[in-house]
């Protein structure tokens, strides 16, 4: 026991099981995902080698000096921003987005890797001292560092990918402390936004509730008017998206609001899912006995409806088992916030939360039904290279943070 | 800014009750789903992968009276085609392959678009095992194209029988969507003939085997090892009245000739030989039957497809003179020995209507017995047309049997308001009646109807409706179960119906007899020729007789187109219908027979 306490004082035993657990749940239930398939059978390799490669990443951010992330934290942000932009230029697209990008014969998403750049910078900017989030020139510019990749990422577009940044941003943001009345105005911008997908008339009744909310913060004038003429031309600024992107990625978006618009697609997929996460039963129906597993009935199952694989074949018993370890793995990290020895650190573990679990409700949620389906693979567990090394890069910096908590940067 | 209010407590609890309020939503999602409506999505899963296919039922098989089979079942395989999977291009080789013209393969597919993708059409019957081993080795390259063994009609038992047994057809698109649970796409429906009044004996029901399929609709393997699946069920097998040998005697008769004739047990209404003659061949329809056949059919000026026996209308010509001579001793109106003056004909007004020779002066049996036509012409002007129609009604003309096939026609016999209609009131005369007082003129009946009526002259005024089925034996049970039939009768005297049996015995069998050449010492023959008078040709030869005298056991009617009097062409081959039915039913003592043979000799 003393040299487990002796290990877990130098290293989060709690957050490095669960994420291995977690691995080891995605590899089985790939294999079954995959097994006998005609295209994917050699998808569990190349996860194995991924998850393999994946370890040694954790460590070595592991090992990094603890001020490492604060140096880095401006210029991968400018990297991230580069290759968001790249990718619009040089990418491939996959499903109708632009979102693939390969270097030297190896293909990656940037939008993956430039998570890791916006976590960094924001935590750098929030946690410096002279900032003060409450000033609306501040909060302004941190809005701004927040929306710009988003922004690119539309481009691709790619909706899922922007809600998981904007997420993380506001997780942040919250963190840092901002008030009500900032948090009206980081949030009122998405909502009209949100509305006006529906039509016009709901895009007037937001802006009248804008209007109502004003009146109740009683900021002065000029103040109030900025915040309702920002409101505004989020309207237009949706319309103006609207016009330059393509018929169907269009579709996509609107697809987004209502599911059921594409029956014979996510529509498809998403009652699939249900189907087979229903009639898994308690128990399941056993590895590689799920006749909606195994007869293909869900498209590309091993990515963003693994969570199914598991439903089936491993009935309620596994779906509540890997609920529960996804649990462990994010109060953990919440109290970690706690833990961490400086402010950057600490936001950063809660920027890395935010990210593992927009993931997490989202994917769990398309594969019950409860929440539309947008393509986000489920962290850990969902087959794909860069999201694997994106998250396991994410958890080493944890685990960092956590080994360097007593040092005060 | 202070410390506490970055990162406080409170927002440290917001994020932990924000993760806590996702997690419960979505334990509880899974509870609801795995735990209470699992069975529904369990429901829902089998319905993705179990997929059945209809296996056809084999139709029944027709027998003939003493079990003969006359239509039976054969092996055949049929082609078919699963859109879902089909690849259009594969279409021009596929064609080629099948020998069927380009653009076939997309008609099938247009004629069935609005069914399921995923069920198999049939694309083409009767495959030669050449074409299917072909399919075979190629099966990698043709998705979507499999092939079926199912049975087609098997028609090589020596008996034609077109206009009996009729064909079954392809069931149309309309009529597969008012039956969708009884039938499936590529079905066999009876069309015409018994294959049609007798289908739903014949089909049985279609089978299902379930197998478990991928979402590419790819066959995995069995489901549940087949034990779920429904065996198809052969339709029940139809016992005909039809009697073997006397069709098969009668059809030879017919080979070279045109007309028809109709064969009954005069009790039962049993039919016991059938011919439409020309036939047809009824293996051409066990396929596919392609376009030009068919015009050859449809535009033979022999008129292979028409039914001669029961839609074919001819005036009767003399064996209408019973049905007349029943009438006047019915109604009172002369008596038998009763006699007339023959001089070759009568003169009416300024028309003089001509009799066959001049047969002098004859009573009624006289005038039956030799066809005199100048007899029957003064008889008529008694008799009237009120009671001329009254009495052929009784006799089932002028209206349907309601045999057992389709369709029939009614013929007609002529009434008063017939007259009016046609002539106009008061504008038609007695001297209108003289004709068809000798079965010609406006008078018109099917052969069916001719023997409908030799029977009843044949059985004291009872028969019953004529039919082809004595009845089904099911199946599965293999109990035989008989159809029931109607009665017909036509009321008439004992007395009179005696004097007009032995009237149409001395036809045959007296020396002045019409048809005294087909008198066999071996079996009393009763009967009457009659010649209907053709506008377009040679007259058609009629005979009409029942034998045995004593206890009747077969009724006849017989057509011969265009070719003249009745006792020259229909008596021979009625003589030798009956002949071959009796003797096949050993009514005929052979001793008698070899004492006939030896006569001949």
């Amino acid at each position: 026991m003393k040299i487990g306490a002796k290990l877990q004082d130098k290293f989060d035993l709690v957050i490095f099981l669960s994420v291995i657990v977690l691995l080891g749940i995605g590899i089985v239930a790939i294999y079954s995902a995959t097994y006998n398939h005609p295209t994917a059978k050699g998808n569990i390799n190349k996860q194995l080698f991924f998850i393999v490669a994946s370890i040694a990443l954790l460590f070595i951010l592991y090992f990094l000096p603890a001020r490492t992330f604060r140096v880095v934290a401006l210029p991968s942000y400018i990297f991230s921003i580069f290759i968001l932009i790249a990718v619009l230029f040089l990418g491939k697209t996959v499903y109708g987005a632009k979102s693939w990008m390969s270097i030297g014969g190896l293909g990656f998403q940037p939008s993956e890797l430039a998570k890791i750049g916006l976590i960094f910078f924001l935590a750098h900017w929030l946690t410096d001292t002279k900032r003060d989030i409450n000033n609306l020139k501040e909060l302004f510019y941190t809005v701004i560092i927040a929306l710009f990749p988003i922004f690119l990422i539309l481009l691709e577009p790619d909706m899922g990918t922007a809600i998981v940044y904007g997420s993380i941003s506001l997780a942040m943001i919250f963190w840092s402390g901002i008030n009500l009345f900032g948090l009206f105005v980081v949030l009122s911008p998405g909502m009209i936004l949100f509305a006006s997908l529906f039509g016009t008339i709901p895009f007037i009744a937001a802006l009248l509730l804008v209007i109502v909310a004003l009146l109740f913060f009683k900021q002065n004038l000029f103040i109030s008017g900025s915040v309702f003429v920002m409101n505004l031309s989020a309207g237009f600024i949706f319309e103006f998206i609207l016009k330059i992107l393509k018929p169907h990625q269009v579709n996509r978006i609107r697809s987004f609001v209502d599911p059921t618009a594409d029956p014979l697609g996510s529509g498809y997929n998403a009652l699939q899912a249900k189907v087979a996460m229903g009639s898994g039963g308690f128990l399941g129906k056993g590895f590689l006995e799920g006749n909606q597993t195994q007869l293909r009935f869900i498209p590309e199952q091993w990515t963003d409806f693994i969570y199914c694989v598991i439903g089936e074949e491993f009935g309620f018993l596994g779906s509540i088992f890997l609920i529960a370890i996804f649990l462990v793995l994010f109060l953990r990290l919440l109290s970690l916030t706690s833990l961490a020895g400086d402010r950057f650190g600490r936001i950063t573990i809660v920027g890395i939360l935010a990210l593992f679990f927009i993931h997490f409700s989202i994917n769990i949620g398309m594969n019950l039904g409860i929440t539309p389906v947008i393509g986000l693979p489920l962290p850990f567990v969902s087959y794909g290279g860069s999201s694997l090394l994106t998250n396991m890069f994410l958890v080493g910096v944890v685990l960092n943070i956590y080994k360097n908590r007593k040092h005060h940067v | 800014m202070s410390d506490d209010y970055f990162g406080s407590v409170l927002r440290r609890r917001i994020i932990f009750l924000i993760i806590i309020g996702m997690v419960a939503v979505q334990t509880l999602q899974l509870v609801n789903m795995q735990l209470l409506e699992s069975n529904k999505y369990e429901v829902k899963s089998n319905d993705n992968s179990v997929k059945p296919f209809t296996v056809k039922a084999a139709r029944g098989i027709i027998f003939d009276r003493n079990i003969e089979i006359l239509v039976g079942n054969k092996a055949s395989f049929a082609i078919q085609l699963t859109p879902s999977e089909y690849d259009i291009e594969d279409s021009k080789i596929l064609e080629k392959v099948l020998e069927v013209e380009p653009g076939y393969i997309d008609k099938i597919l247009m004629k069935y678009k609005n069914f399921s993708k995923y069920k198999p059409r049939t694309l083409l019957r009767g495959v030669d095992y050449k074409i299917i081993s072909w399919i075979e080795e190629n099966h990698k390259d043709l998705p979507g194209i499999t092939f079926q063994v199912e049975t087609k009609r098997d028609y090589s038992f020596g008996i034609n029988g077109s206009h009996i047994f009729g064909y079954t057809k392809e069931i149309g698109k309309d009529a597969l969507q008012k039956s969708k649970d009884i039938y499936s796409i590529g079905d066999k429906i009876g069309f015409i003939g018994l294959e049609k009044s007798y289908e739903p004996f014949l089909r049985g029901m279609n089978g299902k085997e379930y197998f478990i399929s991928n979402s590419r609709q790819k066959i995995v393997k069995r489901y549940n090892e087949g034990k779920s699946n429904i065996p198809p069920i052969k339709g029940n097998d139809l016992v005909s009245t039809i009697d073997y040998r006397t069709q098969k005697v009668a059809e030879e008769l017919f080979s070279n000739i045109r007309g028809s004739v109709v064969a009954i047990d005069p009790e039962s209404g049993e039919i016991l030989a059938y011919v439409s003659a020309p036939q047809y061949d009824l293996s051409i329809f066990a396929d596919v039957t392609s376009t030009t056949t068919w015009d050859s059919l449809r535009f033979d000026e022999a008129k292979p497809l028409f039914n001669r026996g029961s839609i074919s209308m001819y005036p009767p010509g003399s064996t209408y003179k019973m049905l007349m001579a029943i009438a006047a001793l019915e109604e009172g109106l002369i008596s038998p020995t009763q006699k007339i003056n023959c001089k070759g004909g009568l003169q009416y007004g300024n028309r003089f209507f001509k009799c066959t020779h001049y047969h002098g002066s004859v009573n009624m049996k006289d005038a039956i017995e030799q066809s005199c036509n100048t007899y029957f012409y003064k008889l008529i002007l008694k008799i009237g047309i009120d009671n001329f129609h009254k009495y052929s009604t009784l006799f089932g003309f002028g209206k349907k049997t309601r045999i057992d096939i389709s369709p029939e026609s009614k013929g007609n016999v002529p009434s008063k308001d017939y007259y009016d209609r046609i002539y106009g009131r008061g504008k038609w005369t007695d001297g209108y009646l003289l004709n068809i007082g000798i079965g010609q003129g406006e008078l018109i009946t099917t052969p069916l109807q001719l023997a409908q009526y030799t029977s009843l002259l044949a059985n004291w005024g009872i028969t019953k409706t004529p039919h082809f089925v004595k009845g089904y034996i099911d199946s599965q049970t293999n109990e035989f179960t008989s159809l029931q039939f109607d009665s017909v009768k036509a009321n008439v005297s004992k007395s009179t119906l005696k004097f007009i049996r032995e009237a149409m015995f001395d036809v045959v069998n007296s020396m002045k007899g019409t048809a005294k050449n087909i008198r066999m010492s071996e079996i009393s023959i009763c009967g009457k020729t009659g010649t209907a008078q053709n506008p377009h040709g040679k007259d058609h030869s009629i005979f009409i007789a029942f034998a045995p005298f004593d206890n009747p056991k077969i009724a006849v009617a017989t057509i011969v187109e265009n070719v003249g009097y009745g006792s020259t062409y229909a008596a021979p081959i009625t003589q030798k219908i009956i002949r071959a039915y009796l003797e096949n039913r050993n009514e005929i003592k052979s001793e008698k027979m070899t004492i006939n043979l030896q006569e001949e000799m």
